[in-house]
């Protein structure tokens, strides 16, 4: 699965330690995710939606 | 050559200098405790049984040092909060639980050596389910992954030798032997979940 999460966060200027506290995960899980190393589970993916303000499906996709 | 410049939000990559430093350190570090392993296993004059739990005891031991030391520089704000000091006891009651029955002997009766155990064993279990409760999903993911690998692992080549032990091809294995190997096996199962996410 494919994702935009470093290109929204780029974009706000937010560090990946700035997106984990406000995701409630681990620096290294948000690492993980921007790599493709690691796909979220569907809350996880909600509350990624939610704090970018975006659909879920403008960040991720197959 | 110039370097890339430094993604944004991501810590600056390390020197050349400086991984090449970190290398030699933890190849020095590694090559020590080989040595320590090797001449305590030589003095105790023991089977191959302690060797390999000693390894056990050892490894852990030495991952609650490197925690640690992460914990202490910039790179503690990569776990979660409360997590890194609850992975740090855990790696150190497993470390001193392999080697308690190999050294604590020498020291107290068996008794005292064997309600120690249980003791720690408790600790650790409440340190581990805390450690669950608090980790984040891809932490718990990497734990289920651990755990599913290294059963798979070990169940199958328990399935092998205990076929080859009643077929009277192999000698027995003693409960220890297994316990050295399991911890082992466990320890290389969760460097490959975990490297498979990343985190090295």
């Amino acid at each position: 699965m494919n994702n935009r999460l470093k290109v929204l966060r780029a974009e706000r200027n937010w560090s990946q330690a700035d997106l984990a506290e406000q995701l409630g995960v681990s620096r290294q899980t948000v690492n993980a995710l921007e790599t493709g190393r690691y796909d979220p589970s569907l809350p996880l993916a909600f509350k990624i939606a939610r704090v970018f303000d975006q659909p879920i499906e403008s960040i991720f996709s197959e | 050559m110039t370097a890339s410049p430094p993604t944004p939000g991501l810590p600056a990559p390390r020197s050349p200098a400086v991984r090449i430093t970190g290398f030699l350190v933890l190849g020095l570090l590694g090559g020590a405790a080989g040595m320590g392993i090797a001449t305590l296993s030589k003095e105790m004059n023991s089977g191959w049984e302690d060797t390999v739990a000693l390894g056990a005891g050892a490894a852990p031991l030495a991952l609650a040092a490197i925690i640690a030391l992460g914990l202490i520089t910039k790179r503690g704000a990569d776990v979660m909060r409360g997590c890194g000091g609850l992975q740090v006891l855990v790696m150190l009651l497993a470390g001193a639980m392999m080697l308690l029955p190999m050294v604590g002997a020498r020291i107290a009766a068996p008794g005292v050596v064997m309600a120690a155990l249980a003791v720690l064993l408790v600790v650790q279990a409440g340190a581990n389910l805390l450690l669950w409760r608090r980790a984040d999903e891809m932490l718990r993911r990497i734990m289920a992954e651990t755990a599913t690998l290294a059963f798979w692992t070990l169940q199958s080549a328990l399935f092998l030798y205990a076929a080859a032990e009643r077929l009277g091809l192999i000698d027995g294995l003693s409960a220890w032997g297994m316990m050295g190997i399991l911890m082992g096996v466990y320890f290389v199962a969760s460097a490959i979940a975990a490297a498979r996410r990343g985190i090295h």
